[in-house]
């Protein structure tokens, strides 16, 4: 709530005089790139071609072009169409804040796209906000042209916001374009492993590229608001290498992702063998689970390891597999804090599946005994009773 | 039989000599008219499967207007049928253009849900219509079928402010598309809460233009004395009303009643709860539906239980008699409603929440305990009995407050006066100021382009000053991260509830689940779920155990069944002072000024009273913290030696300069274009507020009376009237009232001057009995000496 003193100078300012504001030096000149006409106006494009051995991580640029549309769809589950990677445009946008609404400007729009033997970035800038019109005009064609668009967090930010934009200035948004929004997949990845999943994190620990001097990404709204305002460009160069090492940060990504999905001997961290897994496990589980092996081949850290054990159980037991099933619960049963799962596998596993009644009350008394031991809630303790008073009654007839 | 009871009511020992007059409203016949020509047939055929074969006179009225492509107002007494003045033509465009767009306005969710029940069983035999409610309560992921889909979408200006607007663009085709705007409990939106709706819908209409939509709004509203003006204010377009009723009443008895008195030597009179709910047992116990007003939650809880248990001596049924407020859950609410229609519910209690047009069918019988406080809801009540063909009757019920003992004794007051004014200011500075930053950022602003009718380019100016807005080429533009409607609260209430959980369950180990059993919003907590008070919910006694109200905690209250004879009410205290002067005048026999104030209010403790008898059986203390606001205010001094030449005692200047408040709280709205609840009023001193904690600082709170004494002993004489901004932080009401002071003094004189009573009445000083018998010259004297 503005405080009583902020509304009496607003009110008082009515009658004051504006002060006048001062001359624009040439943003194109600072910021390099040059003015567009569109049949809407002008705005700046900065544009870099990138050959197509230069990478972005351990992936040259140009490898993207060799990626099946089947390995898109392995990323991208959603897409439903065979998507030619020649025709991908990475896209990530600087805002005037992530309220959303109608008020909220893309200021910045960095595009890359595949241009004959180059990678071209193009960043469209705002040098003023009534430059919208041109800005929506430059990028539709782009975005009309392209097979599909890749981006981070697109679906939950970009991609609704240029869609309001486009609205905005009276132009449909192609609702139809395939979208492969990395986020998902590199949730699935490293969401376990790293925690942070932000696009900044991945390119550090994963694509092992570091950024001189970033400019945080809160900041970014008010350095332009203060270059609208006094029109000096220069701190804005940071905001435009920003988006420059975001925008090629997607094609690094689905780079990396690419190569690791149909490269099998590919050269993983066990964690990220791991995460590849959980990727797999919705289009092709003899994968996901070959994956799960190899993470726990290569050694994982202790918790880690019990995770993906006992994921990988999961998948062997849906597929009656029942000795590598059991296999993996059995060295789960050695975790040092007490969990009823795996116990509560076996004893299902000895009771239903072996049929080794006596077993089945071994493994169930034992899990009592940890149970009470390590103060486990009462529902599980009442679960494992009932399981042990109905092996006593079928043992006893 | 209903005329057998009121027959009895009238002549009999016990209560006849109560009665302090009677109205007799003759039953009026429909004035008919029949179905427009232009009328779809599907339609016709649907109103005739409901049994309707004509129209009203005033639905056809409407219907006329609407075709001529007019804005109308309709203002019909309750259940006239208002609502087919506006679903008829709403329908009918729907089922001619497949794209068509209609949204509907109500001022709570649970009139929209009501409002969508009545359209989707009008419909059951038209084509596929697609209506929903659009509210805060409607799944994330049903919001996007909404949009895209709804050709009626019924929602709240709150939602329209905050949840539609700033996002426009998904709403595109509902905006190009947009035919009409439906606005209904049109007199709710007065005052600030008014004039943030005419700027609500300046935002709306400019939207509209945007996608090349120009809607026609049909609004509808209860009686008040400005309809037309006041519906042209909220959309800022010319409106034609409506407002001859063409349905037929039935003959109506209206009666006041004033309970005997009980204690001749001190003019005590017996309870009017107990009056109020024996007189309804009489209908009740006859199986004649009626409806209890209350004035309070407290007494909605008090008179339910004892009419409950009156009912159930006699029949046994407890499901028939309900209770019906705010702060039910939704679904008690609805499962009374529902009942009320079928006749399974036949006597309901309610506060002023069952005024507004919710559909609970008809009822007989109307008792209102209490003067509901205006002349508009006075009616709205009384409407509330009555069906179309059938005598009915209303009863008022006099409290012993001096508002309601004048009404007694001045019953031509009572039925001549008008209705109130409904009063807004669009253009208040504060409040335009904050919905220009929401247009902006919903589009940006051409230069010149004007908001509503008004220029507003030094406004923007303003704004882009103050780095909310920058200016590109011709238009102005949202330069801000953030979403300014979050920082915009269209009523003053917040929607921060306290929770009542139930814990009797939990403690018995029987449940692990929260019981929530009602909730209770934050201005009125401290009074009602304090600890050890006595909760009712219908009529049920909860005791609370705990109240966390930290601003860390989540906002609770633990109570427990409890059985006990008694409930609680609270007792506050209140006071007022000076915080800063940003301005003072010296007028030439008073002194004005104008700054901030600190505005107190506290529980201090309660008292026990007994249910049936309400007699005192007890108190105690609490200890919760002060609830305090800033806000603006103007105070006014009258120098003790202008006091003086109008009388030597202290006690008679200060029921004189409670009849000046009195009379200034009430005309100040008139130069304001505020509604009186937007204001408040406090005789005190000028202490200043000190820094530090409240119970350091001397800002002790005090009830009415300390405060007189306080005023009465003081050595220095400087009693002050202070008219303060009800809103916290104020909205620029005081600045206002600081310039039109000298007027408003000389507008007073002249109201006092003209008034017919003889020793002060509701119109001018306050009721005698309050201010008392000497008021009335006294303050004569006093505003004579201000305005010489």
């Amino acid at each position: 709530m503005p405080t009583l003193d902020d509304l009496r100078r607003v009110i008082r300012r009515i009658e004051g005089a504006r002060p006048p504001r001062r001359a624009a030096e040439p943003v194109e000149k600072t910021l390099g790139g040059e003015v567009l006409e569109t049949g809407a106006g002008t705005v700046l494009a900065v544009h870099e071609d990138l050959a197509l051995s230069e990478r972005y991580g351990p992936v040259a640029l140009g490898d993207i072009l060799g990626i099946a549309p089947s390995t898109l769809a392995v990323l991208a589950p959603a897409l439903g169409v065979a998507v030619d990677p020649r025709g991908l445009v990475f896209l990530d946008t600087e805002t005037t804040g992530l309220a959303g609404g109608t008020g909220t400007y893309a200021f910045l729009v960095g595009v890359a796209y595949f241009s004959g033997d180059r990678l071209r970035l193009t960043q469209f800038f705002l040098r003023d906000l009534d430059e919208e019109p041109a800005l929506v005009a430059a990028l539709a064609p782009l975005l009309e042209g392209a097979t599909g668009i890749v981006t981070f967090n697109g679906s939950g930010f970009d991609v609704p916001l240029l869609e309001t934009r486009f609205i905005l200035q009276r132009r449909r948004w192609p609702l139809t374009l395939p979208h492969v929004d990395l986020m998902h997949p590199a949730r699935k990845v490293w969401g376990d492993w790293l925690g942070d999943c932000r696009l900044g994190t991945l390119e550090r620990r994963v694509l092992g590229v570091s950024r001189e001097r970033d400019v945080p990404g809160a900041v970014i709204p008010s350095l332009y608001f203060q270059f609208l305002r006094r029109r000096v460009a220069a701190p804005l160069r940071d905001v435009l290498a920003h988006n420059r090492h975001d925008v090629l940060a997607l094609a690094g990504l689905l780079g990396w992702l690419g190569r690791a999905v149909e490269d099998g001997t590919a050269m993983l961290a066990p964690e990220e063998y791991a995460g590849l897994g959980r990727l797999w496990e919705r289009t092709d589980v003899e994968r996901a689970c070959g994956c799960y092996e190899a993470a726990l081949a290569g050694g994982l850290e202790e918790d880690f390891g019990y995770a993906v054990r006992l994921r990988l159980a999961r998948w062997e037991k849906r597929r009656a597999r029942w000795a590598a099933a059991r296999a993996l619960w059995e060295t789960a049963l050695a975790a040092p804090a007490f969990d009823p799962r795996p116990w509560e596998e076996l004893a299902k596993f000895h009771e239903h599946r072996a049929r080794d009644l006596p077993t089945a009350r071994d493994v169930v008394t034992r899990a009592l005994d940890l149970a009470a031991a390590g103060g486990a809630s009462a529902r599980i303790v009442e679960a494992f009773s009932y399981r042990l008073a109905r092996l006593e009654r079928r043992l006893a007839t | 039989m209903l005329g057998e009871i009121l027959d009895d009511i009238l002549v009999s020992r016990s209560t006849g000599s109560c009665v302090a007059a009677t109205r007799h409203v003759p039953a009026r016949a429909a004035v008919l008219a029949p179905f427009p020509a232009s009328l779809d047939p599907r339609i016709g055929q649907a109103l005739r499967a409901r049994g309707i074969t004509e129209l009203y006179s005033h639905q056809a009225r409407a219907w006329e207007l609407v075709e001529k492509g007019e804005n109308v107002v309709v203002v019909t007494p309750t259940a006239s049928g208002k609502t087919l003045c506006y679903n008829l033509p709403v329908l009918q465009t729907l089922l001619h253009q497949a794209d068509a767009r209609v949204l509907y306005l109500f001022p709570t969710k649970a009139l929209a849900q009501d409002q969508l029940a009545e359209l989707e069983q009008l419909a059951t035999q038209l084509p596929e219509l697609k209506m929903f409610t659009y509210d805060g309560d409607t799944p994330q992921d049903a919001r996007r079928a909404v949009r895209a889909r709804a050709n009626l979408v019924l929602t709240n200006p709150d939602m329209l402010h905050s949840g539609i607007l700033p996002h426009h663009t998904k709403w595109a085709t509902l905006f190009q598309n947009l035919r009409f705007v439906v606005i209904d409990e049109l007199h709710a939106y007065r005052g600030v809460f008014g004039s943030h709706v005419a700027n609500l819908l300046r935002r709306l209409r400019r939207i509209c233009r945007h996608y090349g939509a120009d809607p026609q709004f049909i609004m509808a509203s209860a009686t008040i004395a400005n309809p037309r003006e006041h519906a042209e204010n909220i959309i800022g377009a010319p409106v034609g009303d409506v407002t001859e009723s063409g349905a037929p009443t039935g003959d109506k008895l209206f009666v006041c009643y004033n309970p005997p008195v009980v204690n001749p030597e001190l003019g005590i009179r017996a309870p009017y709860l107990a009056e109020a709910s024996r007189l309804a047992l009489r209908f009740l116990r006859e199986r004649i539906p009626t409806i209890v007003f209350a004035q309070s939650r407290l007494s909605t809880e008090v008179l339910l239980t004892s009419i409950k248990a009156g009912v159930a001596d006699t029949t046994g049924d407890t499901g028939m008699v309900r209770g019906y407020r705010g702060g039910y859950l939704p679904t008690r609410r609805r499962a009374v409603e529902q009942g009320l229609r079928d006749g399974h519910v036949l006597g309901v209690v309610s506060t002023n929440a069952l005024e507004l047009g919710v559909d609970i069918g008809h009822l007989d019988v109307a008792v209102l305990a209490g003067y509901p406080g205006t002349i508009a809801s006075l009616w709205q009540q009384v409407g509330r009995a009555g069906r179309r063909s059938e005598p009915s009757a209303a009863i008022l019920v006099a409290t012993s407050a001096p508002l309601d003992q004048f009404m007694m004794s001045h019953p031509d007051y009572l039925f001549g006066a008008s209705p109130e004014h409904a009063r807004v200011n669009p253009d208040n500075p504060f409040i335009l100021m904050s919905h220009l930053k929401c247009a902006t950022f919903e589009l940006p602003f051409l230069d010149g382009e004007p908001f509503g009718e008004r220029d507003v380019r030094r406004e923007l100016a303003a704004l882009e000053d103050e780095g909310l807005l920058h200016r590109a080429g011709t238009r102005w533009h949202w330069a801000n991260e953030t979403y300014p409607a979050d920082h915009v609260s269209l009523r003053t209430l917040t929607t921060d509830n306290f929770l009542v959980i139930d814990t009797t369950a939990r403690d018995e180990k029987q449940t692990k689940r929260r019981q929530v059993i009602a909730e209770v919003d934050w201005g009125s907590a401290f009074a009602t779920i304090h600890p050890k008070a006595i909760y009712l919910v219908e009529s049920d006694p909860y005791e609370v155990q705990e109240l966390r109200f930290r601003e860390d905690e989540e906002k609770v209250a633990y109570v427990k069944r409890v059985r006990v004879d008694y409930f609680t009410d609270a007792v506050s205290a209140k006071g007022v002072w000076i915080l800063r002067r940003l301005a003072d005048r010296q007028h030439p026999s008073f002194r004005a000024e104008q700054g901030e104030v600190l505005v107190a209010e506290k529980v201090v403790g309660f008292k026990k009273i007994k249910m049936g008898t309400l007699e005192n059986v007890g108190s105690g203390e609490v200890e919760l913290p002060q609830q305090e606001m800033q806000t603006t205010s103007i105070w006014l001094t009258v120098p003790p030696a202008v006091l003086a030449r109008v009388s030597p005692s202290r006690e008679e200047l200060i029921d004189g300069l409670r009849g000046v408040m009195h009379l200034l709280h009430r005309l100040g709205p008139i130069f304001l274009l505020c509604d009186v609840r937007d204001l408040g009023s406090w005789l005190g001193d000028t202490t200043p507020a000190e820094a530090g904690e409240p119970a350091e600082r001397g800002t002790m709170v005090a009830t009415r009376e300390s405060t007189r004494r306080r005023l009465l002993d003081a050595e220095t004489f400087n009693p002050t009237i202070y008219l303060y901004d009800a809103q916290a932080g104020g909205i620029g009401l005081a600045e206002r009232l600081f310039e039109v002071l000298p007027e408003l003094v000389q507008h007073a004189r002249d109201t006092l001057r003209a008034c017919p009573c003889a020793w002060g009445c509701p119109s001018c000083v306050g009721p005698v009995n309050e201010v008392g018998r000497r008021a009335k010259a006294t303050a004569a004297a006093i505003l004579a000496l201000l305005t010489s």
